[in-house]
């Protein structure tokens, strides 16, 4: 085996030993850790890089942990599905990667952002950790141990997200989350183990070849369904989202967002990978439209009204979310019917799974955006700021390019993703595009409110002296800058080489079957 | 006094079940109805329990015994240790973030002043 | 690389769109040379006119703030509002209701519908 094949646990292995490492490197001074901080991120997405590479142009990667084959053969000839193993192909390596490159940003600015700060082991102890966590969401080819990073990624937010824990909303934001969350957890652990008790396997491949049609298995994609929407902010659950977001220091959220979009990957995987025979053509799918439909509006509702900028945008990501639901659910309801799948299922597809990329970055650079105008000025109230555009023209710019490509103005790349979903959405329901339309003017309108209030207007007295963000923080939003631009600028290429990809091997179960189970 | 409980739970056949289902509407009817921080730690607490109960109800074989054996042995029912490897991993995590929701309440009181989850609610809008 | 992308109703080429905007600055640039550079600097031509009043020195006195743009939607849209913060109200325990309800509501649709 040579060193490609390893490369899945890799994924895993860097950001937990950065993790680990952090105690030990964090007494060494403040070069060597900054150093340290950027050079185990900056693995990581090399790490995600090349998995990217070796999947969409290839076949699925399969890693098993301790051996060569996932199941265990005793001499008797039995064999037990016992080993724990990654699987990654096209789906989840384009997730993996929008993950490592939000990390990667969010470390370079967390450098500036948190420099005058204390408790950076625990930071970076914790920023690591929910990076693997996320990765690992996107890498396991077991349930159960899903269930695992999950929780990583739960505990290390819920820390991250009270890190500032002498403001009392931090704490508060912390603990509704972690609330929820626990009961989520919870019942998603129910959920598997419930898989467990009648198939006997928690092998994500293996529960795809045996899945029936039952009571059971309905009410367990009831619950494993719900719990990941909630991760991912859907919309009666949604709640958490605009406090943790707005809580958390600023290179977290940008993570946060991320992590989210791991769930959604989770959600998705257990809809159309696990349980194809009964979300198939029927009520899941339309499940995740209605669920979609309602997160963009009422998200956008909340966010128009709100004067605080990562409040607002936290409410952004819920109606963002939705309409990756959206695309994907048509997506749901279209697979199975050859016709229908060609017609429109795949651009649906391609279109969620294109503007899920490009959120996880337009979203990550608007909160980084956002975060250098708190750094700049002290406040996060829109109501105080104005007239910033003259004293930061570097946070301006990023900024009109991101709040450009969220509220879908061609020529961004957020207009790319939501026209594809407007032209599927419409073959099932003219309504569907209507409603995502409207939330499309309303974002644009609230991006407009935030950018009058922040950037025009007359110079206020108090922000006279205010200066453009420091360099480190300026090249963490220039890296995501830079993926928006290159995915504005060569769409075509982007969705032929990676989206539909990634929407084939969605689509195709049996090949994520057959990667781990071989000709079955 | 084990083969007595093994029988009684042989009589009882699934109701072990309905106790781990008691357990979990017990558990959510305490966090939905009750105010005060700890108790809803304490509901968390319990639905873990009920969770990990029911994992190893799973596991459970009547009259199976561990697969240590390196030569095989006369009883030839093993139990799987794949329920309890789960379990163990679970109660784990469940330590973990019951301990880290303690000290946020520890905080909580610090800031607010009150355990009521009702009184705590400066984010909303 | 650069070819357009087709949904099969239509396609988007983002250069014809670059090209466009090219175009478009061209012509602004163009109406902005109507400009005239013969006025007085240093005097009263090139003060800002608010009204006839002396413009003061700090912004926050002439700026709207950001809480009361779109007056107009939230008050037109006033009975949606009202419920959506009935909604978000801050309560922990609610949030955990509203999960719990939306689980067995999900539940309940998947059992019944199915396929």
């Amino acid at each position: 085996m040579n060193i490609r094949d390893h490369l899945p646990a890799f994924l895993v292995m860097l950001p937990l030993l950065g993790a680990f490492l952090t105690p030990a490197v964090g007494s060494l001074g403040k070069v060597i850790r900054n150093g340290f901080y950027i050079l185990f991120s900056f693995l990581t997405l090399l790490t995600s890089l090349s998995i990217g590479c070796a999947v969409f142009w290839g076949n699925p990667m399969v890693y098993v942990m301790g051996g060569d084959s996932f199941a265990l053969t005793l001499p008797s000839g039995m064999s037990y599905p016992v080993r724990i193993l990654f699987e990654i192909d096209a789906f989840g390596a384009l997730f993996a990667i929008c993950i490592a490159i939000a990390s990667f940003a969010g470390a370079l600015f967390s450098i500036a952002y948190m420099d005058k700060f204390s408790g950076w082991k625990k930071y970076l102890a914790l920023y690591f950790m929910l990076t693997a966590g996320a990765l690992g969401m996107c890498a396991t080819g077991d349930l159960f141990n899903f269930f695992v990073f999950v929780e990583i990624s739960s505990i290390a937010s819920f820390g991250l997200v009270a890190f500032w824990r002498d403001k009392p909303e931090a704490i508060e934001a912390s603990f509704k989350y972690m609330l929820v969350s626990q009961i989520a957890a919870m019942l998603l652990l129910i959920g598997i183990g419930s898989l467990y008790g009648k198939y006997n396997s928690v092998t994500m491949a293996a529960l795809s070849s045996m899945m029936r049609d039952g009571y059971l298995e309905r009410v367990v994609i009831a619950l494993i369904f719900c719990v990941l929407a909630f991760k991912c902010g859907a919309f009666p659950m949604h709640t958490w989202m605009p406090d943790a977001y707005a809580e958390a220091p600023t290179g977290v959220t940008c993570l946060l967002v991320t992590v989210s979009q791991a769930s959604f990957y989770g959600l998705i995987r257990v809809c159309y990978s696990i349980f194809p025979r009964i979300a198939t053509g029927g009520v899941v799918g339309w499940v995740l439209i209605v669920i979609g439909c309602m997160s963009m509006f009422f998200g956008v509702m909340m966010a128009v009204v709100q004067h605080e900028i990562k409040r607002l945008m936290g409410y952004h990501s819920i109606s963002q979310v939705g309409y990756m639901l959206l695309a994907l659910g048509v997506g749901l309801v279209a697979l199975g019917d050859q016709k229908d799948m060609i017609d429109y299922g795949y651009t649906a597809m391609k279109g969620g799974l294109f503007h899920a990329a490009n959120y996880s970055i337009y979203k990550a650079l608007l909160f980084l955006c956002a975060g250098s105008l708190y750094y700049a000025t002290g406040t996060r109230n829109l109501d105080k700021m104005g007239g910033l555009a003259r004293n930061m023209p570097w946070t301006t710019g990023m900024f009109v390019i991101a709040a450009a490509a969220i509220s879908g103005l061609p020529p961004f790349n957020g207009f790319v993703s939501k026209w594809m979903i407007y032209e599927s959405s419409f073959a099932i329901h003219p309504i569907l595009p209507a409603i995502a339309m409207v939330t499309s003017v309303l974002t644009l309108a609230s991006f407009a409110k935030v950018f009058q209030a922040a950037f025009l207007g007359p110079a206020k007295a108090d922000f006279v002296a205010v200066r453009e963000a420091p360099g480190f923080m300026l090249a963490g939003m220039a890296v995501l800058t830079v993926a928006t631009l290159l995915l504005t600028l060569f769409p075509s290429w982007f969705t032929s080489n990676i989206f539909e990809k990634a929407a084939v091997a969605l689509a195709d179960n049996a090949a994520y079957v057959r990667a781990v189970m071989g000709g079955i | 006094m084990t083969d007595s409980i093994v029988s009684a739970l042989d009589t009882l056949g699934n109701s072990a079940y309905v106790v781990v289902a008691l357990l979990i509407l017990m558990a959510l009817y305490t966090m939905l109805t009750q105010k005060n921080l700890i108790k809803i730690c304490v509901s968390i607490a319990i639905l873990g329990s009920s969770v990990n109960m029911f994992l190893v109800l799973l596991g459970y074989r009547d009259g199976g015994e561990i697969p240590i054996y390196f030569l095989q042995g006369e009883n030839q029912a093993m139990v799987l240790p794949t329920p309890q490897c789960l379990t163990l991993t679970a109660i784990v995590i469940a330590l973990a973030t019951t301990a880290l929701m303690l000290s946020l309440i520890i905080l909580l009181h610090k800031h607010y002043g009150t355990l009521d989850i009702d009184e705590i609610r400066r984010l909303r809008g | 690389m650069w070819s357009q992308l087709n949904s099969g109703a239509g396609y988007w080429n983002v250069f014809i769109w670059i090209i466009f905007f090219a175009g478009i600055s061209c012509f602004v640039v163009w109406i902005r040379s109507f400009g005239r550079m013969d006025y007085k600097r240093n005097t009263d031509q090139d003060e800002i006119y608010w009204e006839g009043n002396e413009v003061p020195d700090d912004g926050a006195s002439i700026s709207v703030p950001a809480s009361s743009s779109y007056w107009g939607f939230r008050v037109a849209m006033e009975p949606l509002y009202r419920l959506l913060d009935k909604f978000h109200s801050g309560s922990g325990s609610d949030y955990a209701g509203y999960f719990v309800v939306t689980v067995a509501l999900v539940g309940l649709l998947i059992l019944i519908g199915g396929k």
